[in-house]
């Protein structure tokens, strides 16, 4: 596949710098970073680790942005590629990363990748989602309109996320035997469908 | 006014409300088809509809005065509520009658009254009534729709399937919302399970319990 990583100005100052690093800590860095990449608008690193980073590889502010930033670049244009290991680590040396280094990456990626990938599939953005389920089940014995019912009702509480929010909104929804197996069956019409997909 | 000692106790329970009793007082001055037009209006208050302009006709076109007119009216309501809250299985139509028989209400106006209590307009009166009750929203509208995310910002072939519901429920409010694969099975799963519980509580013997 042609490959996903230009010769920019901006990768050769950064490959030069990487190329610097000792092999060791490079590669502790580069787990860190995978481990964090599916999370979106979250730092890699707090202001206070930065800080040791710069002093433990011997880069100043700039460099290290630079450093940080390419090599989640390098990841995550991987990821959206799917790339395979080895093309990942032609693709690296062909940018002039030193050999050590490129494989480095491509190590990180076999071990780390699928599971990266997987993680990504299930980031979507709706405005909510659903992750809490729960129920209960009454038997009602009165209201006001009626004496002497015994009847079943259910109340299904559905926990919705909202990715901006931090809370969860409960929605509580009441079915007596009917209603709740009239909502069954449209569950079912949904799951005949996503079983058209597999 | 003593009431059944001999059989069990009436529809009404073991305290005749004052309106019914002091309807029964005033009902000898009511004719018929007086007695019909209230009953009409009476149940279309129940039903939730707006009866005030029946009542103001009725009461100008009668010669009764307005104050006994009043405690004709408020009898009524209350024994039709009343007879109504009883589910039509337990209530049983000679049993009603004898009740009512025991408040001294003319034959003719009883017959009125069980037409009314075991008619064919019965159910719609139920669900009318039950309307204002405390309930939990109930799911009026339910939309759904299978997505497949062909690529996303961050994978150029994701092929995740996923499920987006929309709910607009009793109460006016509308949800909108993105079930992954994996909690559908479990909302699924859940809802099969309610439904298999309430089967097995139906076939209990709590539910034979005797009214």
């Amino acid at each position: 596949m042609t490959s996903f990583i230009k010769e920019t100005e901006s990768i050769k100052e950064a490959v030069t710098f990487i190329n610097a690093i000792d092999v060791n800590k490079f590669s502790r860095l580069i787990s860190r970073i995978t481990q964090k990449l599916h999370l979106k608008g979250e730092r890699t690193f707090s202001e206070e680790e930065e800080e040791k980073l710069q002093s433990a590889l011997s880069l100043d502010k700039q460099a290290l942005n630079l450093v940080l930033e390419t090599a989640a670049f390098i990841l995550e244009q991987a990821v959206y590629y799917n790339v395979k290991p080895t093309s990942l680590q032609q693709q690296l040396e062909a940018v002039h990363l030193n050999p050590e280094k490129a494989e480095v990456f491509s190590l990180t990626w076999a071990a780390a990748g699928p599971e990266l990938v997987e993680k990504l599939k299930h980031n979507t953005f709706a405005p909510k989602k659903l992750e809490y389920v729960g129920w209960q089940l009454n038997l009602q014995m009165a209201q006001s309109s009626q004496a002497r019912l015994k009847s079943p009702s259910a109340v299904l509480q559905l926990g919705l996320h909202d990715d901006n929010s931090e809370v969860q909104e409960n929605v509580f929804l009441g079915f007596n035997h009917q209603e709740l197996l009239h909502f069954y069956n449209q569950l079912e019409t949904v799951q005949s469908q996503l079983d058209t997909l597999t | 006014m003593s009431l059944s000692h001999a059989k069990d106790s009436s529809f009404l329970g073991g305290r005749i409300p004052p309106e019914i009793d002091s309807m029964s007082k005033n009902l000898k001055d009511v004719d018929q088809e007086m007695f019909r037009k209230i009953l009409k209006a009476v149940v279309s208050g129940l039903e939730g509809k707006d009866c005030s302009e029946v009542m103001k006709s009725i009461a100008e076109s009668s010669t009764v005065p307005q104050e006994r007119l009043s405690h004709v009216v408020a009898g009524v309501y209350r024994l039709l509520s009343e007879a109504i809250r009883v589910p039509a299985s337990s209530l049983k139509q000679e049993a009603f009658r004898e009740d009512l028989r025991e408040l001294r209400i003319p034959e003719e106006f009883i017959t009125d009254f069980s037409s009314v209590v075991f008619g064919n307009r019965r159910a719609a009166l139920d669900a009318a009534t039950a309307r204002n009750d405390p309930h939990l929203p109930t799911v009026e509208d339910f939309k759904w729709r299978v997505d497949v995310a062909i690529s996303t910002s961050s994978l150029a072939r994701s092929l995740q399937p996923s499920v987006l519901m929309q709910m607009k429920l009793s109460d006016g409010s509308l949800h909108r919302f993105e079930v992954p694969v994996s909690k559908f099975q479990e909302l699924r799963y859940n809802v099969a399970l309610i439904l298999k519980e309430m089967n097995d509580l139906e076939k209990r013997n709590i539910l034979k319990i005797q009214d």
